[in-house]
This record gives structure tokens, C-alpha cells and sequence, in this order.
């Protein structure tokens, strides 16, 4: 057990560490402005984010992240629902929606400027509007590729619409579900951090923007790299929660 | 073992199905009737229409013309009292759901308590010699054990009548002999009426009190064979019996087209 967890760890573990360290050695002497050494860009790091911005910051950024999200995973959610029960109904929105989707994410945040303001709803509003389609799209078509076998058996034992919708349908989808609801996540956080770039002040996207446009050339590096290492928190906490969520999924893949 | 009233009546039945090529006529005229306690099979050529025949009989499809009743009512979708067995078990247990989950799931509709949930949960997988196995998931347990839960969840429902489609073609002899005497067992025990597809011969002679055969495409039946080996029936005994071994050399040679 512990063998198999430290192996896991080198695994993965290598590369970021050996990027980590080429980088510290090659920038130990840069003069060059805009690459100033690794040490003393986590010098200011430490100075900055530990933990001295953080509640200007970091916690904005990860509550318009969460609200946003949460509020378009659940439309998404609800709309995929819905039109994965009803054949009829995808005939006619799913190329409606394929179309929304494939506009790429950021480039909808001035649409919603122009509705909102330049405002917190405006930024949840853009982040929702972002994370809905993933998730919905995933439920579509995880409803459609439900086993005729286990529809035929939910049938036959005379389960309610509703039972077969909540207990043999939404979890026989999980795995698909869960992917889109991880994309989704992933777009909100992107549009998260481009919707503070316009006329905010707080937020990593907008510091950091701030202070590339103020020649604070360290403060803009730390700043990517709370970005790095806030995506990857996040996308971390995501596969626990997907992890207990999909259990038997996971279990059952393992054994067969 | 039968009282004589009428459980399940084909009458006249007709099934054809709509293909991209045309239309295909599998099931030309087939009526038959099953009587209270009766355990039938269903068998014939592969690709005959058994399955379509299984499907029109569980109401999940309508034919064509003609009419199946259960309990004098004709079927127009999955009657209360009904329970099915399929040949993939790995389809139609939910692998997200524990054992017990997975039979308490078609109780929630009947009214139970908790208890009499549980206690139905104890008794069915004593039933079908799983006691103990309520908080496994399916896929920790194997074929031959899976295919057990889904007899236990399907009697679970005290159903009238027992419908399965080659329950047993997916585990290997010997189990298969175990699970044959189980479903006999089962059907002693909870007086169930049964109709069963099958490809084995052997185990529709041994399980069945009546053989509907069906030949040709389109399908007719054949013939229903009536078999009268006595009760209780044993996997030695029966088997070695002389009336078994002309009952499935008659079948065998009707299914094959030589009679
Ligand atoms: N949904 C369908 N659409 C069109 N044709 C079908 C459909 N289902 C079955 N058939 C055809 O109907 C015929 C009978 O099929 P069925 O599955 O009932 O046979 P079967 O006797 O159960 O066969 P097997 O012994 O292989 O299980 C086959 O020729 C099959 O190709
Ligand atoms: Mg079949």
C-alpha cells in the first residue's frame, strides 16, 4: 500500500518537480526584466499570497468561480434532463445548442457586459452561461446511451418515471455526467479569471493584469502562478467528490 | 401442479418488424396458453422469434394483430404481477445499487414497510441461497451468484407470473444444474407460473410441465409437447428416465426441421 503510494507519487510528481527545478537554475542569474529569477518571484510570492491578498483576491475569484459554476451546472443539469427524455424535444435544440457551444467561452463575456455592466452578476452571469453546456450536453448523451436491457427491466418492474429517472437512469449516465461536469468546471474557471480582466479591481485575473500593466513584472508572475495552483486545488477537490460519486463505476471497472 | 385456470393466452399473434430494407415477418400465427402453476419453454431454431415472442408476452412490444391476455386482460405494457429473468444479468442489475437496493427497488411501489422490505430482502436471498450477500455490489459476486440475485429480486415482487429469456445460457454446466433446480425449487415454493426461453433441450424437458416449439420463418408453433415426467424432478433421476430421452429426441428433431 504504501509502496503503490509512493510510486503513484513519483509518477507524478517528476516532471512538475523537474521543470520547477530547470527553471529555478536557469533564471538564477537573469537580468532579462521579464524572466526575473524563480527565487525571487517565490520570494514575492510568499510575501504577497501568504496570506496577505487572499481575501481581495483569491476569494473573490473563488466565489464568482463557485456561484457561477454551480448556478450553470444546475441549469445544465435540469436542461439536459430534459431534453434527454424527450427524443422529440433534442431533434430540435440539441444543434441550437452545438452551436452556442462551440462559440468559444471568453468571447461571450463582452455580450455580457453589455447586458450587466462591468459587475459582479455580469461575471457570474458569464461564467454560468459557460459552465451550462459541458454538463448539459454530457447528460444528453449519457440519457441516450442508457442500456435498452436496463430500460426494458425498469419496465417491467413497473418503476414510477420518476424512480427510473433518479435511480436507474441519471446513475447508469454518472460516468458521462461527471466528464462534462469536469469540463465545465474547467471553462468556468478560464472565464472566471477573463471576466476580471475587464474594469475589476480585485480578483487574480485583475490583479494580475494590474500589475503587468504597471511593470510590476514579479507581482504579474505570481500571479500566474496562483492561477496554476488554484486550477489544479480545484480540479483536485473535483475528482475526490467524482471519485466517491462514481465508487461503483470505478470499483466495478477495476475487477472486470 | 396446475388448478386449470387460464394465466397467460396467445391468441392468434402476429409480429412483423420494420427494417430500413422492408418489412420482416417473424411470428406468423402463434396461439398457446399457459395455466395457473404451469411452468412452459419456449423453444426453437436460433433466430426464430423466441425473444419477440418473450417481448410481446412481457407487453414491453405490441404485435402486429392478434392478442395476448394475462389474466384475461389484454396486454398493452408490463402488467402488475409480472417478474422477468434475462439472459444478461450484467445488463439488468444496476452495478450502482447493493443487493439489497437492487430488490428493494420495484418493492418501494408495493406499500411496504422497511421491515417488510427487509424481511422480504431476507427471506428471497435465503431463498436462493445468498443470505448474507445484501450489502455486495453485483459485480463483487459472481455469474452463477448474480444470476441468483435476479431470480431473488424477481420473486421479491410475489409475482403470479415468471417470464425469462435463456436465463442460465451465460454461466457455465455446473452451475447451470444448480440454477435449473433452483428455478424448480423456487416455483414449488412460491407457486409461480413460468414461461422460460430457452436453446437447451435437455433443460426444457427437465424444468417444463408443457415444450412450445417454434419453426419456420415466419414462425409457427410447431407443436406444444406436453411432458409428464413426475414430481419432484432430479437431475440423475429425470434425466435417466426413458420418457426424457424420447421427449427431447422429438423435440431435437422438430426444432432441427426433421419432423
Ligand atoms: N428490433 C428488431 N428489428 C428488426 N428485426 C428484429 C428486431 N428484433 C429481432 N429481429 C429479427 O427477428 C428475428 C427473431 O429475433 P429473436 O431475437 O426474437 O430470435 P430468437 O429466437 O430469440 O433468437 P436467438 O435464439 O438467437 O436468441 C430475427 O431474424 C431478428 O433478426
Ligand atoms: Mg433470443
Amino acid at each position: 500500500m504504501i509502496k503503490k503510494v509512493s510510486i503513484n507519487a513519483i509518477q507524478s510528481l517528476w516532471l512538475p518537480i523537474s521543470l520547477v527545478a530547470a527553471w529555478w537554475l536557469f533564471s538564477t542569474n537573469s537580468e532579462d526584466p521579464f524572466f526575473p529569477p524563480l527565487s525571487v518571484i517565490w520570494d514575492q510570492f510568499v510575501l504577497l499570497w501568504v496570506f496577505d491578498n487572499v481575501p481581495i483576491h483569491v476569494v473573490p475569484s473563488l466565489i464568482n468561480l463557485f456561484s457561477g459554476f454551480s448556478i450553470g451546472v444546475l441549469i445544465g443539469l435540469v436542461g439536459g434532463v430534459i431534453i434527454g427524455t424527450n427524443q422529440g424535444l433534442a431533434r430540435y435544440i440539441e444543434p441550437s445548442v452545438d452551436f452556442i457551444r462551440s462559440i468559444p467561452p471568453v468571447a461571450t463575456v463582452p455580450i455580457f457586459i453589455m447586458i450587466f455592466g462591468l459587475n459582479y452578476e455580469m461575471r457570474v452571469a458569464a461564467i454560468a452561461f459557460s459552465a451550462i453546456f459541458p454538463t448539459m450536453l454530457a447528460v444528453i448523451q449519457g440519457m441516450h446511451s442508457n442500456n435498452p436491457t436496463l430500460l426494458d427491466t425498469a419496465k417491467v418492474f413497473r418503476l414510477t418515471p420518476f424512480q427510473t429517472l433518479v435511480r436507474v437512469r441519471i446513475p447508469a449516465a454518472g460516468p458521462i455526467i461527471f466528464s462534462g461536469i469536469q469540463v465545465s468546471l474547467q471553462v468556468a474557471f478560464v472565464v472566471t479569471i477573463a471576466s476580471e480582466l475587464l474594469g475589476s479591481g480585485f480578483g487574480i485575473g485583475a490583479f494580475t493584469l494590474i500589475a503587468t500593466d504597471t511593470f510590476m513584472i514579479t507581482d504579474a508572475w505570481t500571479g500566474v502562478i496562483l492561477m496554476g495552483i488554484l486550477g489544479y486545488l480545484v480540479n483536485l477537490v473535483f475528482n475526490l467528490v467524482e471519485r466517491r460519486a462514481l465508487r461503483w463505476y470505478l470499483a466495478s471497472k477495476k475487477l472486470s | 401442479m396446475s388448478t386449470g385456470k387460464v394465466i397467460v393466452s396467445a391468441e392468434s399473434v402476429v409480429m412483423d418488424y420494420q427494417t430500413p430494407t422492408g418489412i420482416k415477418h417473424v411470428l406468423n400465427d402463434i396461439s398457446f396458453s399457459l395455466l395457473e402453476g404451469e411452468f412452459a419453454s419456449i423453444v426453437g431454431p436460433s433466430g426464430v422469434g423466441k425473444t419477440t415472442l418473450l417481448r410481446l408476452l412481457t407487453g414491453l412490444m405490441q404485435p402486429t394483430s392478434g392478442t395476448i391476455r394475462i389474466n384475461g386482460e389484454v396486454v398493452t405494457s408490463p402488467p402488475p404481477g409480472l417478474a422477468v429473468v434475462l439472459q444478461d444479468y450484467t445488463r439488468s442489475l444496476m452495478p450502482w445499487l447493493t443487493v439489497e437496493k437492487n430488490i428493494s427497488l420495484p418493492l418501494k411501489r408495493l406499500g411496504l414497510s422497511k421491515t417488510e422490505i427487509a424481511e422480504t430482502i431476507e427471506l428471497v436471498l435465503t431463498e436462493v441461497g445468498l443470505r448474507g450477500n445484501q450489502k455486495n455490489y453485483p459485480w463483487q459476486l459472481s455469474g452463477g451468484m448474480q444470476q441468483r440475485v435476479a431470480i431473488a429480486r424477481a420473486i421479491a415482487v410475489r409475482p403470479q407470473l415468471l417470464i425469462m429469456d435463456e436465463p442460465f445460457a451465460s454461466v457455465d454446466a455446473q452451475t447451470r444444474f444448480d440454477l435449473e433446480d433452483l428455478v424448480l425449487k423456487v416455483r414449488d415454493d412460491f407457486k409461480i407460473t413460468t414461461a422460460m426461453v430457452t436453446h437447451d433441450i435437455d433443460e426444457a424437458v427437465y424444468l417444463s410441465d408443457k415444450v412450445v416449439v417454434l419453426y419456420g420463418s415466419p414462425a409457427d408453433v410447431k407443436e406444444i409437447v406436453k411432458v409428464d415426467l413426475p414430481y419432484p424432478r432430479n437431475q440423475v433421476a429425470s434425466r435417466g428416465r426413458e420418457e426424457f430421452a424420447e421427449l427431447r429426441t422429438k423435440i431435437y428433431a422438430q426444432v432441427r426441421g426433421l419432423q
